[in-house]
């Protein structure tokens, strides 16, 4: 593939300039793929890598996001049931700071002192006193039948004796249905021994609370202990009771946040103890990646590339057709000017050495032509002369040929002087009308219809009045020949732009071979070598340079079969051309 | 009409000799000398031409600075220039010196002595 797009030179970026050995449209091809391929990089290769920073940048700042979003919703959530609890213990500590132990194993004091607790402590269950020796005294909820229960061997009673306020882990207890308690425990002064009030919560009320925290990115929030049961429904793990199985655990007080996977999908995990209770609040935040707001990111992102890389697309295949066909027209306008000074060039030597050969040729002939006409003079003279009239004839056959060379050298004089130019304003239409005056009779010898669509008002040009006649009567009488016998001329004349006035002639001839229309302007190139009228092969080459001499342009153009068209044109004569017309002359 | 005095300079001798020659056999007094200082030593010879038909390129004196010495030598003689080596840019300048006219070898007898004989009437 490469080497089909680099042509397979040294250097790929300018094979298009420097491989001489391709055809020019590989070369142009070629130089636009290069072009293409370079300006794409260019382009397209910063877009990507900023794209990608900016996509690596976003990712991070969202990852540090989430991480704070999940560190916030924890702290908020630890705070929250922290809150409810401190205020549950408050009260209970103002409870059993002002009842005594008998006033509270009153079942009516304690019931309306559990109703007004109720009121104000959502999720309270029960409300009960437990003596010295674990035996329940009171009790005020919905469970029947709990009076006289032996809590003496239960962790959370022993863990109430000890510390003055105590939030147990959650148990199932005699009702068999999990909660939790906080007790708080009170030395009586007179058997000085410690009794303790319980009040049960379901764990509802601590699922409650978590909702709570529930916003658009939360996956899940619970409370295990230290020994991974649960404390608190999950949505993930199950409910109260059930195992979890905690990786990392913070120290003291810190919110640990680490990342953990759930399948496919990445999330931040938040751990942290919540004070004065056995319980760690667990939050599972989404990761960056899954968040809507990620998804939307990348979705413009690729959106904005997208059409990025579609409008530089487009318009690098643009610029790189359009730069390489400037090239391309600058190499072809290059080629055309190198041909045509090298055509003029050309012409200039050939016109020297034509002069230089006719003036050489010239004296000889002039002492030929003249020994002869004194040999006829004399000869015409004497009338006894023997064979007077041969000789004479003989003479005139001499006087002849030396007049064909002498049109022949006056003729390579003529090529070789073609650059000296009379100019005056001249109208095309006149001038065409009297060449035709020359050759009508020729034509109509022939047989040969003349068909004129010659424009009126035609604007005059600045040209040699009997150079113009040269070129016209040159083209004229070639399409003539061309046709011999029986056939079209057609002559156009007609203003082609507010510039240029052209001339088109077109013949019904037989029409001129490729390989002979390019050699056509050529010096003493001539198609005319076994004719009785042969050519000198000067006839085209002097056109050509007459009509560029006098700013114009010659154009030839032929089908084998059907014809020949020469276009000639010339600007237009202004005011403002006439310094550079005199120039010129 | 009086014949007219013609002076023929021209280095190709052979061509000057025939032509005075033709032009003798047509009532001119013609003399034909091979360069222009055997044209000027014709002249102090008192031979006035009345056309002088000078080559333009020769070796020593070209035809134009023949031109010269002849027209310095008397304006009145009208001088023609037949030559092979022509160019519009040496007739301009010899029609600038008060050359008659320009004409280019070889040239029709006829041609030639109506030219001559214009410049012989001026």
């Amino acid at each position: 593939m490469s080497k089909k797009l680099f042509c397979g030179v040294k250097s790929p970026l300018f094979c298009g300039l420097s491989s001489r050995d391709i055809s020019p449209k590989a070369r142009y091809r070629c130089m636009r793929n290069s072009l293409l391929i370079v300006m794409l990089a260019i382009t397209l290769i910063p877009l990507s890598i900023t794209s990608g920073l900016n996509f690596i940048q976003y990712q991070q700042l969202l990852r540090e996001d989430s991480q704070a979003n999940a560190r916030w919703n924890a702290e908020s959530a630890r705070a929250t049931i922290s809150a409810y609890l401190e205020k549950l213990e408050a009260a209970i500590t103002v409870v059993i700071d002002t009842y005594t132990f008998e006033d509270l194993s009153d079942s009516k004091k304690l019931e309306q002192i559990f109703k007004q607790l109720k009121k104000e402590h959502q999720g309270l269950v029960d409300l009960s006193v437990v003596g010295p020796d674990g035996i329940q005294s009171a009790y005020v909820g919905p469970y029947g039948g709990l009076v006289g229960k032996d809590y003496s061997d239960s962790l959370w009673f022993h863990k109430a004796l000890t510390r003055r306020m105590y939030v147990s882990e959650v148990f199932t207890g005699f009702r068999n249905v999990p909660h939790f308690v906080v007790a708080a425990s009170k030395k009586d002064p007179y058997s000085e021994q410690y009794w303790v009030l319980r009040a049960s919560i379901d764990t509802e009320t601590l699922d409650r609370f978590l909702a709570l925290a529930d916003t658009e990115a939360l996956e899940d929030i619970f409370l295990i202990n230290d020994s991974g049961k649960l404390q608190s429904a999950s949505r993930y793990h199950g409910g109260a009771m059930d195992d979890f199985q905690l990786t990392r655990k913070p120290k003291q007080n810190d919110i640990l946040i680490f990342e953990e996977m759930r399948g496919d999908n990445s999330f931040y995990r938040a751990v942290s103890r919540i004070q004065n209770t056995p319980w760690l609040l667990v939050l599972d935040q989404q990761g960056a990646e899954a968040r809507k707001i990620w998804h939307s990111f990348k979705a413009r992102l690729l959106l904005t590339l997208t059409i990025c890389f579609l409008a530089s697309g487009g318009m690098v295949i643009w610029l790189s057709r359009f730069l390489a066909g400037k090239f391309r027209e600058a190499d072809e306008t290059r080629d055309a000017i190198l041909s045509e000074t090298e055509h003029s060039n050309k012409l200039a030597s050939i016109g020297r050495l034509a002069a230089g050969v006719a003036h050489e040729i010239n004296n000889p002939l002039a002492i030929i032509g003249e020994k002869a006409g004194l040999m006829q003079d004399l000869v015409g003279l004497d009338q006894n002369f023997s064979h007077r009239e041969k000789f004479l004839d003989q003479l005139a056959s001499l006087q002849n040929a030396v007049v064909r060379a002498r049109t022949i050298t006056h003729r390579l004089l003529g090529f070789a002087r073609r650059m000296e130019t009379s100019l005056t304003l001249v109208q095309l239409n006149e001038i065409l009308q009297e060449v035709l005056s020359f050759l009508e009779k020729d034509a109509a010898y022939r047989n040969i219809h003349v068909i004129l669509q010659l424009q009126e008002n035609l604007p005059v040009i600045r040209a040699d009045h009997g150079q113009l006649q040269q070129v016209f009567l040159n083209v004229i009488n070639n399409a003539i020949d061309a046709i011999r016998n029986d056939g079209e001329i057609h002559i156009t004349s007609r203003r082609e732009n507010n510039k240029t006035v052209m001339v088109a002639i077109s013949d019904t001839g037989p029409g001129i071979a490729p390989d002979v229309l390019k050699n056509i302007f050529e010096p003493f190139f001539t198609t005319k070598g076994n004719e009785e009228k042969k050519g000198t092969g000067l006839g085209l080459s002097i056109t050509y340079g007459l009509v560029q001499k006098m700013g114009g342009k010659i154009e030839v153009s032929s089908e084998v079969g059907v014809g020949t068209t020469f276009i000639i044109t010339f600007p237009v004569y202004s005011e403002g051309s006439e310094g550079e017309s005199n120039d010129r002359a | 009409m009086t014949a007219h005095r013609i002076l023929i300079v021209d280095d190709e001798l052979d061509f000057g000799t025939t032509l005075a020659e033709r032009l003798e056999l047509r009532g001119f007094a013609a003399k034909a000398v091979g360069g222009a200082q055997e044209a000027m030593a014709v002249l102090a010879a008192d031979w006035r031409p009345d056309v002088v038909l000078l080559d333009l390129m020769m070796p020593g004196i070209d035809g134009l600075a023949a031109l010269d010495l002849i027209k310095q030598h008397d304006p009145k003689i009208q001088v023609i220039i037949l030559t092979g080596h022509g160019s519009t840019e040496s007739g301009i300048i010899g029609m600038q010196r008060g050359l008659f006219d320009y004409l280019m070898k070889p040239v029709d007898i006829g041609e030639l002595i109506a030219r001559i004989n214009e410049a012989g009437a001026k």
